[in-house]
């Protein structure tokens, strides 16, 4: 890593560190709050979509596992959600295996819309059995007021935090798994698959893995957000547009990027935002209108993302400037 | 018992009509064009809502509206396949599973911005009738939405079997490289395929919508159940996606009769999931990638 590199990832952290104290406005927080979340949930599916190219749509299961495990645990046997939500990546990770099983017996759109269909069937199993889990009505979580041992605070400022050590968590990962052989293997499946098992690698068994994985972090995100709304049902918690954003800032973004996911996020949750304060709350159809526009301009024009776009301004500005930019090459 | 079940048969029947105009037009684009339209779903509720407005403004019967909403989506279709879907051509999966998905959002939240969410019914004079057959029930409007599906559905197979163009289609379908080598000029025949797959979907629209609510997710409906027939009826094939579509709809039809009302769904994730846990190939077994 280079010097220039070290000072901006620096500069940024005490940036990010520091948001809270002059962002004090509640709506600008909450926008902040869900940037990280939706960066963090994007870099999870990102794991899999991107480097692996396996196009799920359908980490709202895992996003909802997380979030109905440290929920019923919580209510039925009072355990702190900060356990609840390792425990919910547990049980999502675990889910993940028979649904991968499944799921990867198809390739390329077959296996998108095998993901679709497990995480609609697991969102209509917590819909029928209401003795199990509250079904449709859902339930509220119970407000203890400040209380940062059971996840809850009394300000926006330390779900802010949290958020912002979610993240973190999937950058450490992502960058790890990035520069390890199991990243290679990943890139490798994702160009060709048939190729990458021909020179050895165990596709089926890294692509178990690494869905594990995904789905172990999309459920702390799943966890965190029912606290953070003190509420869950299942179309909160399986909700179709949480597996269709997790895919869509990554894409946007730049897929199979460390960075990616966050870039994407920051464009589609301000936009999303500014739309709101522009047309007030009765956006139906707006929002999404609008993402599907920059995911069809994305693809049609930059199919590698706003990374991919970074990247050519820098290579321009490298080619005029030899030798200024030479050691902070990527 | 067993008159139940014959009626719930019939009814599955019926409805799996019109799910295999849906089915065998992803299955047409799937094994022409070498993509999945996630969008299908999408044409069969614009199809609807065509089908309405030219019911309540001009007084066109919804069925004989087949004759309007087949064209226009056909030319919707061969425009798409032109603009869009020849852009993302090629070896990566990524582009086209997202170009297709994303104009599904996008007709999906115009509808909801411009026919917002109610829902639009058709009053027909045989909306209500039906055929009573010893103790059978035969609703006059679901009987002729499945004859005309089935017709188009054969004339659909007819065409791809008997003509020049159609046999262009399926060459270009078993082998695409050497059908170019052969004189096939690709572009025409992508374009004809995906303009007939959202005609069909037209189709499909303008024959529910006696019987059947328009409304903007309507299509999701249909296209989560041909997705489903499409698989177990192997990928690509369209007797393969016209028989499964009629397995799905009894097997829905059952599920409503046995399990309950809202079980549909449940059913039709449950037939996937099966499908690929035991046939992941399709009932046909033949091996085929994507």
């Amino acid at each position: 890593m280079s010097g220039i590199r070290t000072i901006l990832l620096a500069a940024l952290a005490v940036v990010m560190l520091a948001l809270p104290q002059f962002v004090t406005n509640s709506f600008a927080l909450d926008i902040l709050i869900r940037i990280l979340l939706f960066s963090f949930v994007g870099i999870a599916w990102n794991l899999m979509g991107g480097y692996a190219k396996q196009l799920s749509l359908g980490h709202a299961a895992y996003f909802g596992l997380g979030a109905y495990t440290s929920t019923l645990m919580q209510i039925d046997f009072d355990i702190s959600p900060w356990i609840g939500m390792v425990a919910g990546g547990v049980v999502a990770a675990l889910a993940s295996l028979p649904i991968g099983w499944l799921c990867f017996r198809l390739r390329g759109p077959y296996f998108t819309i095998a993901t679709i269909a497990t995480a609609q069937a697991l969102m209509l199993i917590f819909l029928k059995f209401r003795d199990f889990a509250w079904g449709a009505e859902g339930t509220t979580i119970p407000n203890l007021g400040s209380s940062p041992l059971m996840l809850q605070f009394e300000g926006k400022a330390a779900y802010y935090y949290v958020a912002l050590g979610l993240l973190v968590i999937g950058l450490l990962v992502t960058f790890l798994i990035e520069r390890s052989f199991i990243g290679y293997y990943l890139v490798a499946i994702g160009e060709d698959e048939d190729a990458a098992e021909a020179i050895g690698v165990n596709a089926p068994r890294i692509k178990r893995d690494i869905y594990m994985i995904s789905a172990f972090l999309t459920a702390l995100a799943g966890t965190f957000y029912v606290q953070y709304i003190y509420f869950i049902d299942p179309a909160t918690a399986f909700n179709f547009n949480i597996s269709i954003e997790a895919a869509l800032v990554s894409i946007v973004g730049g897929i199979g990027t460390l960075w990616g996911p966050v870039i994407g996020t920051v464009l589609l949750e301000t936009t999303s935002a500014l739309l709101q304060s522009w047309l007030g709350s009765s956006t139906g159809g707006v929002q999404l209108t609008v993402y599907s526009l920059i995911l069809m301009a994305v693809i049609l024009w930059r199919p590698t993302g706003l990374m991919g776009v970074l990247h050519e301004i820098l290579e321009r500005y490298r080619k005029r400037y030899p030798g200024a930019t030479a050691k902070a090459a990527p | 018992m067993f008159e139940t079940i014959v009626q719930a048969v019939i009814n599955g029947l019926l409805i799996g009509g019109i799910y295999a105009l849906v089915s065998i037009g992803v299955t047409l684009i799937f094994g022409v064009v070498k993509i999945v339209n996630f969008a299908q779903g999408e044409f069969v509720m614009l199809g609807m809502y065509l089908s309405f407005y030219l019911a309540t403004r001009f007084g066109l019967d919804p069925i004989l509206s087949l004759v309007v909403t087949m064209p226009v989506l056909f030319v919707v279709g061969v425009v798409i396949q032109h603009v869009l879907i020849r852009r993302v051509l090629g070896p990566n999966d990524m582009p086209q599973i997202f170009l297709t998905f994303a104009l599904s959002l996008l007709l999906l939240n115009l509808a909801l911005m411009l026919f917002t969410a109610n829902y639009r019914t058709v009053h027909t004079s045989y909306s209500d009738t039906a055929f009573h057959l010893g103790g059978l029930y035969i609703p006059v409007a679901k009987l002729i939405a499945f004859i005309v599906a089935m017709g188009l559905s054969s004339a659909l197979w007819l065409f791809l079997h008997t003509t020049d163009l159609g046999r262009a289609m399926r060459a270009a379908s078993q082998n695409r490289d050497v059908a170019i080598l052969m004189g096939i000029n690709p572009n025409r025949v992508f374009a004809v395929a995906f303009g007939a797959a959202l005609a069909l979907a037209g189709a499909a629209g303008s024959l529910l919508m006696p019987f059947y609510s328009a409304y903007p997710f309507v299509g999701q409906v249909f296209v989560l159940m041909a997705f489903v027939a499409v698989v177990l009826g192997t990928l690509g094939n369209v007797i393969g996606a016209l028989v499964a579509s009629l397995m799905m709809g009894v097997a829905e039809s059952l599920g409503i009769q046995f399990v309950g009302a809202d079980s549909g769904l449940i059913v039709v994730f449950a037939m996937l999931l099966l499908t690929l846990a035991f046939k992941p190939n399709g009932l046909g077994g033949r091996r085929l990638r994507s």
